[in-house]
């Protein structure tokens, strides 16, 4: 058995931090909720590799409160891939034609500096339900 | 030395003591049957209790097996306690009908009846056998097997015992079979002759075969109102 | 550490174990993988959730869905439609009883949005079997602040004045004991866990140890600090395997650690626990009897004074707690016990943990803090009784409680007032029962366990459960005489006075509260010889009635003693002499034409 190394105080406030998105995540508490639609036209339009671009960005920038879903067609079949970004209290911003690098830009910018990649947004705010 | 209260009397004894010890000393009499000079005191048969505390806080304890406390108050003989002992008296009674020392005590204490079906154990499981086996004669050849209603006293796996040297330590202390109670009907019924204070055996037998000649405690203050 | 966008919580308590769950676990990461999701998806295996009616469980977060009664062959559906499209699947979804539309979010469910979760609050999102998990959600926290930053005496003193009482029935203030323990000199000084749980129907501890092991074992670690023990001793029951592998993953990875044993957290503390398994006696719960069968001898409660805090294990001062007040113990030190002030009543602070069981629409385990009412948590959490049967009576306490009839549905639940109305907390268990209970039948199942787990010293607990017994089983086959409810109260009484331990003082509880409260039905047995709720097979008969029966032979078929009569077509009829009250024509029946008729109807005719 390899030695374990011995905790000091220190250390759970250390491993507290490291495991913080299990935190976030399994409370279902987050930051910013993105949802990458992945219907039949999202994933016929490569919705799956958007999806891993996003999700190695968050790797990479170690951020651990971005909570990440899924979702069906959004209506609008012909800008797929679709993502949206959503901030806590704010309107959800619906992004369409993505790519990979798409993707990567309104990670850095949007998600993680706050500011929205207008060129590349599609519309902000919910659709009206009569 | 510890002082506390024994039914209103102010008492001091040793530490170390139990209240049963405290009782003797002072010449209180408290009823026992598990309970054995030479022996460690068990507080199986219950029929020691005595009644501690005061207000709303009071429970009847083993008077063998509680130690003396500093303040503690103590009563012996209070109505709670009576109908614990009778009961136990009765209960006993329903599993070994046939044993002297039981229908004495039934007869002394006024337990004129038993309301449950008679089982005829023979044993009423009180552990003196297995703790003079254990402590005096150093053989530790029976203990108790099982627990609640399946309880019973042997040997390790039921099987002949090497270490018994069947010195009858065990025959010798055990209240249900030292003596038989020789009454008409013992096996199956509740004598109770003596409580009539006619000599009942004396029709049978030649000598008085009960407890009227232990130094004449008549015990009318424990009767039950008819 | 890994981000995953989604983590499948698959509840692994030994409730839905039973049930399969760990297929369901296989199945989901087989199904991630084929999909190419095993980067994005984390499959956990977690402790119980609590609502074991619905088991196999699966929370999928972050979205908070519940997913309930899964099988094998809706795993590729979830993993298609919910974790790819996106789509949560309404069809596995929580339905509750009486209403047609699913509620998806656990949050939202009436059976766990009105708990309080404290000793519970890892259950259903941590692997039992990962500390760095338990670590994440402030674990460890507690017993860090209490070796580094506070002194003995401070600890002591921050439990007394939380008001914890003990959770394992009796509810001494636990603080008290801690206390008394302390002032002892003598050393060592020992810790024990009671994780025996022998109450029928009870399985809070065992869902504590199998859900959270590690918050035991903070407590203790604080509880050693507070009393100036070196050792402990986690006593669980060998009827609960599981418990007893997930607690010794967690002693060992905690060992690993540097947060059992020598120099713990590196602040110099030395102290370590070990397990030790019951044997399978329920007298084994009291805290004499479990240090005898800790030390190895058989269990048999023993005088007290002198307590296990003065004179305990191999004669050295003990602390004995149940595993819920040890679980208690990190979040009173971490939030302090003005906190935990905050919640319960006047006399009985914080949470306690209940099991539901019986005759219940949501079986599970609930954790609420003191004070709720029976009303609220029967028909709020429980959603009421199953077919819409009417509400009989609830037995609190396990076979030292009681049962309490529908009168008292508005009492809140606390120690005094449990006790005041004949039952008694207990360690939580509540047996909810419907019309179709015969509540003599209960006194009867209580007595039988009682006869049986005495440890068989006391005469009067001895002869008292098995007499007590004897003679209700007699007034459930008709043969009760007036005579016998006064002797039962008579007995039951001198039972609770002369026993020595608990079980005994407690045993006449079970046969007090039913005739307290259900009189009438004793007496139904006795004088009319009938079992108002048709339960006690003597005292019963079946009947075909012959203008509803068609002739279709299926109770004839379904008879296991060729006790029915009758051809295709012509009424058929039942052979008193050769019935055995299974029950089992009335159920095949398709026309009601079988009647359970009470004994008296035929002494009329």
């Amino acid at each position: 058995m390899a030695a374990k190394k011995k905790l000091r105080i220190q250390d759970l406030a250390k491993i507290r931090e490291k495991t913080k998105s299990l935190m976030t995540i399994r409370e279902g508490e987050g930051r910013a909720r993105v949802t990458v639609h992945m219907g039949t036209c999202g994933i016929a339009a490569g919705a799956r590799d958007i999806m891993d671009a996003l999700l190695g960005e968050i790797d990479k920038a170690k951020v651990q409160d971005i909570i990440v879903t899924t979702s069906g067609c959004a209506g609008l079949c012909n800008a797929e891939p679709m993502a949206t970004v959503e901030f806590k209290n704010q309107p959800p911003v619906k992004y369409g034609c993505l790519t990979p690098e798409k993707m990567q830009k309104i990670f850095i910018q949007h998600i993680l500096g706050g500011q929205m990649v207008t060129d590349l947004v599609l519309a902000v705010g919910s659709e009206t339900m009569y | 030395m510890i002082t506390f209260r024994m039914n209103g009397l102010e008492v001091k004894v040793e530490e170390g003591s139990t209240l049963l010890d405290a009782a003797r000393f002072y010449g209180l009499e408290i009823p026992t049957l598990c309970y054995n000079e030479g022996l460690t005191p068990y507080g199986g048969c219950r029929l020691c209790v005595v009644e501690i505390g005061e207000g709303l806080r009071t429970k009847l304890v083993s008077s063998c097996t509680y130690p003396a406390e500093e303040g503690l108050v103590v009563r012996t003989d209070t109505t709670r306690v009576w109908a614990a002992r009778r009961m136990m008296i009765e209960l006993m009674l329903a599993m070994a009908p046939g044993s002297k020392v039981l229908q004495d005590m039934a007869s002394r204490f006024n337990v004129t009846r038993v309301r449950f079906p008679l089982r005829n154990d023979e044993c009423i499981l009180c552990g003196l056998c297995t703790r003079i086996c254990a402590e005096q004669m150093d053989a530790q050849a029976i203990g108790f097997q099982e627990r609640g209603h399946k309880r019973k006293i042997s040997t390790p796996f039921d099987m002949r015992s090497e270490t018994c040297r069947l010195c009858g330590a065990c025959m010798y202390i055990c209240p249900a079979c030292q003596l038989r109670c020789q009454g008409p009907n013992a096996e199956t019924a509740i004598c109770n002759g003596c409580l009539t204070m006619e000599p009942t055996c004396l029709e049978h037998y030649d000598d008085l075969q009960c407890w009227m000649y232990d130094a004449g405690r008549c015990g009318t203050c424990v009767r039950e109102k008819t | 550490m890994k981000h995953y966008r989604a983590h499948l919580l698959v509840c692994a308590g030994t409730g839905c174990v039973s049930c399969g769950s760990f297929k369901i676990k296989e199945a989901l990461e087989k199904e991630v993988k084929k999909r190419d999701l095993q980067d994005q998806v984390q499959v956990v295996a977690t402790g119980c959730n609590g609502f074991c009616e619905r088991g196999p469980i699966v929370l999928v977060q972050p979205d908070g869905i519940f997913y309930q009664l899964l099988k094998v062959e809706d795993v590729p559906l979830l993993v298609e439609e919910h974790l790819l499209k996106g789509r949560p699947v309404k069809k596995l979804m929580y339905v509750p009883p009486a209403e047609k539309q699913p509620v998806p979010k656990m949050k939202d469910i009436e059976f766990f949005k009105h708990q309080r979760l404290i000793v519970l609050r890892n259950r259903g999102r941590i692997d039992p079997e990962k500390i760095e998990e338990y670590i994440a959600f402030d674990g460890y926290e507690a017993m860090a602040k209490a070796l580094s930053e506070m002194t003995p005496e401070g600890i002591i003193d921050e439990i007394l004045f939380s008001g914890l009482r003990g959770r394992g029935g009796a509810g001494f203030p636990t603080g008290k004991k801690w206390a008394a323990c302390a002032k002892e000199k003598r050393a060592p000084k020992y810790l024990i866990c009671n994780g025996d749980e022998g109450d029928p129907g009870a399985f809070m501890d065992r869902s504590v140890l199998e859900a959270d092991p590690h918050a035991v074992l903070e407590g203790m670690v604080i509880g050693a600090k507070a009393i100036g023990a070196s050792k402990g001793f986690i006593y669980i029951r060998h009827e609960y395997p599981l418990a007893l592998k997930r607690v010794e993953i967690a002693i060992g990875q905690a060992r690993e650690n540097g947060l059992l044993g020598e120099d713990i957290l590196g602040t110099g503390f030395d102290f370590d626990l070990e397990i030790v398994q019951g044997a399978g006696a329920f007298v084994s719960g009291e805290e004499t009897a479990l240090i005898a069968s800790v030390e190895g001898q058989i269990a048999m409660p023993q005088q007290r004074p002198p307590y296990p805090a003065q004179k305990g294990l191999w004669g050295k001062p003990t602390v004995i707690n149940n595993v819920e007040t040890w679980a208690t113990v990190p979040n009173i030190i971490r939030r302090g016990a003005d906190w935990f002030q905050g919640l319960g009543t006047e006399t009985s602070k914080g949470t306690k943990i209940f099991s539901l069981v019986g005759k219940i629409n949501n079986t599970g385990l609930v954790e609420v803090p003191m004070g709720i009412t029976l009303r609220e948590i029967v028909y709020g959490i429980g959603g009421g009784i199953p077919d819409n049967r009417e509400f009989k009576a609830v037995q609190i306490g396990g076979p030292s409680g009681g049962c309490l009839p529908a009168k008292l549905l508005d009492l809140p639940i606390d120690y005094e007032s449990l006790t005041a109305a004949g039952a008694m907390m207990g360690s939580g268990g509540m047996i909810v029962m419907d019309d179709k209970t015969c509540m003599v039948d209960i006194a009867k199942y209580f007595l039988n366990f009682l006869q049986d787990e005495s440890c068989g010293k006391c005469v009067s607990c001895r002869e008292g459960t098995q007499r007590m017994y004897e003679i209700v089983k007699d007034i459930t086959e008709g043969k009760g005489k007036e005579s016998d409810l006064a002797l039962l109260e008579e007995l039951a009484q001198i039972t609770k006075d002369a026993s020595l331990c608990g079980l005994g003082q407690t045993a006449g509880n079970p046969i007090l509260t039913t005739l307290r409260y259900f009189r009438h039905e004793f007496e139904a047995h006795i004088l009319d010889k009938r079992c108002p709720a048709g339960v006690c097979t003597k005292l019963i008969r079946y009947v075909v009635l012959a203008e509803k029966c068609t002739g279709c032979l299926s109770c004839k078929k379904a008879c296991p003693t060729e006790a029915i009569t009758g051809t295709l077509k012509e009424v058929h009829s039942i052979i008193q002499t050769k019935c055995i009250k299974c029950g089992a024509c009335r159920e095949a029946c398709r026309f009601e034409a079988i009647d359970q008729q009470r004994e008296e109807a035929i002494q009329i005719i």
